[in-house]
């Protein structure tokens, strides 16, 4: 469990806090969605979340974050990083390899992973994720699509309990951000890994993740399930953050007593409720 | 960039050791250096030409030769001008241009440049970067941060060259005119990006140093590296080869 407590952050040379009082318990195995306009602080709380901030990052910081108990402050921050894995929002300068087995190669090599298991690991993240004939390749040469999985698979094969994305989609097209999602999923569903991610798209957020935190301006504006949401509407029409149009129809009609059920977050569920309605 | 490319392939020279072929490459060019005949430098050359062939490597051979030999030809031109000894060859309304000796002294001195620079070249063809490095930790203890200066710098020019071309057209579709004839003009238009570029290239080396270090580069030893560059029967023949070769050409080629 992470658990962020009253966490404020000032960067240096910076006149405001660029998150302040915030708290926050990410719970093992929950799958978070974090979004909000740009500048409301969502990259910081990435750095948070394992230890850049504020150890790699200096700054004022405030507050308290424990990871599984632990102090981000009191520990250099490569001491969570087998249990944090980050994957950054620039894709590719967060590569350090030119070969897509190099790279998955790095982290594995550098924490001392016996050389036994790294083969294995190896092959098995590459499986996971459906890239097995990207191994030689050059990750220059890769798609944006790739790339982002090159770039997960590199982190998944320290086996972290918690895996944070930041903007993973921002340049691929729908196909590959739901490919993105899909794989999220499962690996949140199967091996249990806690998943957190910064994402725009929040028609996506809605349909997959299980809670979802709102930032405005470094502070958290709401956290709760994607259903929860739809009593906010209002308040998220005026931070700038459109709901999808399928819920925020859904929950219209139930407020005006034509529709009964639960409100629907993606299309297919819209369009069984419409035809509910209009009993077609 | 596409002369530096890595060509993939089976033959005798991909499979020698990254440590030794850099090593074959500076000892084939410290021979080339030692020599001190223009035909010695000429058969150097088509020497390196040959093997390439042998490797599949022999259209690249053939074009790094023609680059090498437009560097080389300025080399020539520099040293025809102001070396002077031997009788004067050429001499213009009193004035001596060249002499014979600044004419061979040019000669040797361009002909060893594309000698000695084109096995370096053509290492570049045979071996991947990452795994140079990786052997030279291993085999050589270079110490790994050295060897991830070099393969990250080779890894960033496609990268700061994508970034370039962004700014580019994002001025291009300003209205900024890149495509003018006028070499001064352009350099006018292109020298302002710098600013730009920099800015950008400072932030992704800062986030590409956070990506690494929080994969542990600090913990890393000798030992770390996976992968196992082991010296074979070829890699001993290809020294004594060469060093036979840096021999002759010392006793043999003055």
């Amino acid at each position: 469990m992470i658990s962020i407590k009253n966490f404020g952050f000032k960067y240096q040379n910076s006149k405001t806090e660029a998150i302040s009082g915030l708290n926050l318990e990410i719970a093992d195995g929950d799958f978070v969605g974090i979004t909000g306009t740009s500048g409301a602080g969502k990259t910081t709380l990435t750095f948070a979340l394992n230890g850049i901030i504020p150890q790699k990052i200096k700054g004022d910081f405030y507050g308290e974050i424990l990871i599984d108990g632990k102090d981000t402050v009191e520990h250099e921050a490569e001491e969570f990083a087998l249990s944090v894995g980050e994957v950054f929002q620039d894709i590719d300068s967060q590569m350090v390899a030119s070969i897509v087995e190099d790279e998955i190669l790095f982290g594995l090599e550098n924490f001392g992973i016996p050389h036994e298991e790294i083969g294995a690991r190896l092959k098995k993240v590459l499986k996971e994720l459906g890239i097995e004939d990207l191994r030689e390749r050059e990750i220059s040469s890769l798609s944006g699509g790739q790339k982002q999985k090159v770039a997960i698979a590199s982190i998944l094969a320290l086996e972290p309990k918690y895996i944070i994305l930041d903007e993973p989609t921002g340049e691929l097209d729908p196909e590959s951000s739901r490919d993105i999602f899909d794989l999220l999923t499962k690996l949140n569903r199967e091996k249990g890994i806690t998943v957190v991610i910064v994402e725009q798209k929040i028609m996506l957020l809605c349909e997959y993740v299980k809670h979802l935190v709102v930032l405005n301006k470094g502070k958290l504006e709401f956290f709760g399930t994607p259903n929860d949401m739809v009593s906010k509407i209002d308040t998220f029409k005026d931070l700038g953050i459109n709901i999808p149009r399928v819920a925020e129809l859904s929950s219209r009609l139930i407020a005006a007593g034509i529709y009964s059920g639960e409100v629907t977050l993606t299309v297919d569920e819209a369009e069984k409720m419409v035809r509910e309605v209009l009993r077609i | 960039m596409n002369l530096l490319n890595y060509v993939p392939g089976d033959s005798f020279l991909h499979k020698l050791n990254p440590v030794i072929k850099l090593a074959a490459a500076f000892m084939y060019g410290v021979a080339a250096i030692l020599c001190n005949n223009v035909l010695g430098e000429v058969g150097f050359i088509v020497l390196m030409i040959l093997i390439s062939y042998s490797s599949g490597l022999g259209d690249r051979a053939v074009r790094l030769t023609k680059t090498l030999i437009i560097i080389g030809m300025l080399m020539f031109v520099i040293q025809l001008l102001f070396v002077r000894s031997g009788d004067p060859l050429l001499v213009i309304a009193g004035f001596c241009v060249f002499t014979t000796g600044g004419l061979i002294s040019a000669l040797l001195l361009s002909l060893r440049v594309v000698a000695a620079m084109l096995p370096l070249m053509l290492l570049f063809a045979i071996t991947q970067m990452n795994d140079l490095c990786n052997a030279l930790v291993k085999k050589a203890h270079l110490p790994y941060r050295y060897a991830f200066i070099v393969t990250t710098a080779f890894r960033f020019v496609p990268i700061f060259t994508t970034e370039f071309h962004d700014i580019q057209d994002a001025q291009k579709a300003r209205g900024v005119d890149f495509d003018t004839k006028n070499i001064i003009r352009k350099m006018q238009l292109i020298a302002p990006l710098c600013v730009p570029l920099l800015v950008s290239s400072l932030k992704k080396v800062d986030n590409s140093a956070m990506s690494a270090e929080m994969r542990g580069f600090a913990l890393r030893t000798i030992k770390s590296g996976y992968k196992d560059y082991p010296f074979t029967w070829r890699d001993i023949a290809v020294v004594l080869v060469l060093a036979a070769l840096i021999i002759f050409s010392v006793l043999f080629l003055k």
